[in-house]
């Protein structure tokens, strides 16, 4: 395979993986979100877990899915600074029960197919 | 800490006025976290040129801002497909035409070249710029008008899948045009075997018309044209699609005719005009003018032929090997 090719393929692969995880970053920040964090803790604990995000995806989204009424959010001191807290909102915990089976039955029908 | 404050500042410009100090709050806690972080690993406080890569990382502001704007477009994607296709037509069929006018009158009127010298040659050509910029102008703000309104959607969700247009073959020949072009061409064989090509004096309207002794070789000619054409006609009549065959006979008749046409021109086809109130001189001026207008046809003869010739090579190049053993 030559260079070029394989440099394609590599970023067809990147694209394709970016994608995928877009698509559950929801899930994750909503999952994780059970216990309350604020922006900083919360990218971390996703990184321990292997969903890294960077800051300029992660607070968008906590603003689009707090405008959709799943997460609530307050600011508080701590550590003599202004933090914003975030965690689920009734909503939230309900729709991430119902994410969660989809996604299940997702990865069994994925598991299927493979 | 300058550098992270001129960067929340140039973030802060782009947001939404009514979000600019919530956002930047939640950023600047998120950056000052990240470096404290950064500081507490190597055990001391961080230089510009330490916080600058956190920065890179995190993105441009203009980006960084977008983020949290809604996703925004113009003309959005379900207009987009026939947006396109009507500046694709404007440009292919209404604007490169008009230029390709104006580098043949350019090149092969030198009158017009006279009329427009040096700069005001290119100044000739402001209505061109001036229709570019209005159609594209105005076909996206119609567009972008017709994206924000109810029409819209009248557009994209009413449809019927009877309704649509039934699919085209490029390749089909129609058989109507062909039996046209068969009737046009027999009728001129027709003609022109009534032509005695050795009798080059006309008499009409009381005036006596001598053509140039090429006469005989042009008539000939030209009912080789005819004969060409009928066989090419029968052929598709035959086979009604292209083929490579039959694209390239189209060509070779085509570079045929067109150059019969350029030969005419510069002919000096008439060689004289007697006759009538017509007075010896009068009769002088008319030939060379008739054969001057004649050969200053003979650029835009070759221009238009090129055209033809380019649709026909594309023809021969859009058919290609495959579709050679299709059927009609």
């Amino acid at each position: 395979m030559s260079p070029s090719t394989e440099q394609g393929n590599d970023n067809r692969f990147e694209n394709l993986r970016q994608e995928l995880r877009r698509g559950s970053l929801p899930l994750a920040v909503l999952a994780a979100l059970r216990t309350e964090h604020y922006g900083y803790t919360l990218r971390k604990t996703l990184a321990v877990h292997g969903m890294a995000i960077d800051e300029g995806t992660l607070y968008p989204l906590l603003r689009r899915l707090e405008t959709q009424g799943l997460l609530v959010s307050e600011w508080r001191e701590e550590d003599k600074r202004n933090k914003r807290f975030y965690r689920l909102s009734p909503d939230g915990k309900l729709i991430l029960k119902q994410l969660l089976i989809e996604w299940k039955s997702i990865h069994t029908s994925l598991e299927d197919i493979f | 800490m300058a550098l992270v404050d001129r960067y929340l500042h140039a973030v802060k410009f782009w947001l939404p006025r009514n979000q600019k100090d919530d956002i930047i709050a939640e950023l600047s806690e998120d950056l000052r976290s990240q470096i404290e972080d950064k500081e507490n690993e190597l055990g001391h406080k961080l230089s510009d040129d330490e916080v600058e890569p956190i920065l890179k990382r995190c993105g441009s502001p203009m980006a960084v801002a977008g983020r949290y704007l809604p996703q925004q477009s113009l003309i959005g994607p379900a207009l987009f497909p026939i947006y396109s296709i009507i500046i694709r037509s404007l440009i292919f069929y209404f604007l490169l035409p008009w230029l390709l006018l104006w580098l043949g009158i350019t090149i092969f009127s030198p009158d017009f070249r006279v009329d427009h010298p040096g700069a005001a040659l290119f100044a000739s050509l402001e209505p061109w710029w001036l229709a570019c910029t209005y159609s594209l102008f105005f076909n996206t703000l119609a567009f972008a008008l017709l994206d924000r309104s109810q029409v819209r959607s009248h557009l994209v969700n009413n449809w019927n899948p009877r309704a649509l247009p039934t699919e085209r073959d490029h390749n089909r020949i129609s058989r109507g045009a062909t039996i046209f072009e068969l009737t046009v061409v027999v009728a001129t064989l027709a003609v022109l075997v009534q032509i005695d090509p050795f009798h080059r004096v006309f008499h009409f309207f009381g005036l006596t018309m001598t053509l140039s002794p090429q006469w005989p070789y042009f008539i000939w000619a030209l009912t080789a044209l005819t004969g060409g054409g009928i066989a090419v006609s029968c052929l598709h009549l035959a086979q009604p699609c292209w083929t490579r065959l039959s694209a390239s006979l189209r060509l070779g008749l085509d570079v045929y005719s067109w150059g019969l046409i350029y030969l005419l021109c510069r002919a000096n086809l008439l060689q004289a005009l007697s006759g009538g109130d017509l007075g010896s001189n009068d009769g002088v001026k008319l030939v060379n003018s008739f054969n001057y207008w004649m050969a200053s046809s003979a650029g835009w003869v070759l221009f238009i032929g090129a055209i033809v010739l380019f649709f026909d090579i594309r023809r021969i190049l859009r058919v290609g090997p495959a579709r050679e053993f299709e059927k009609p």
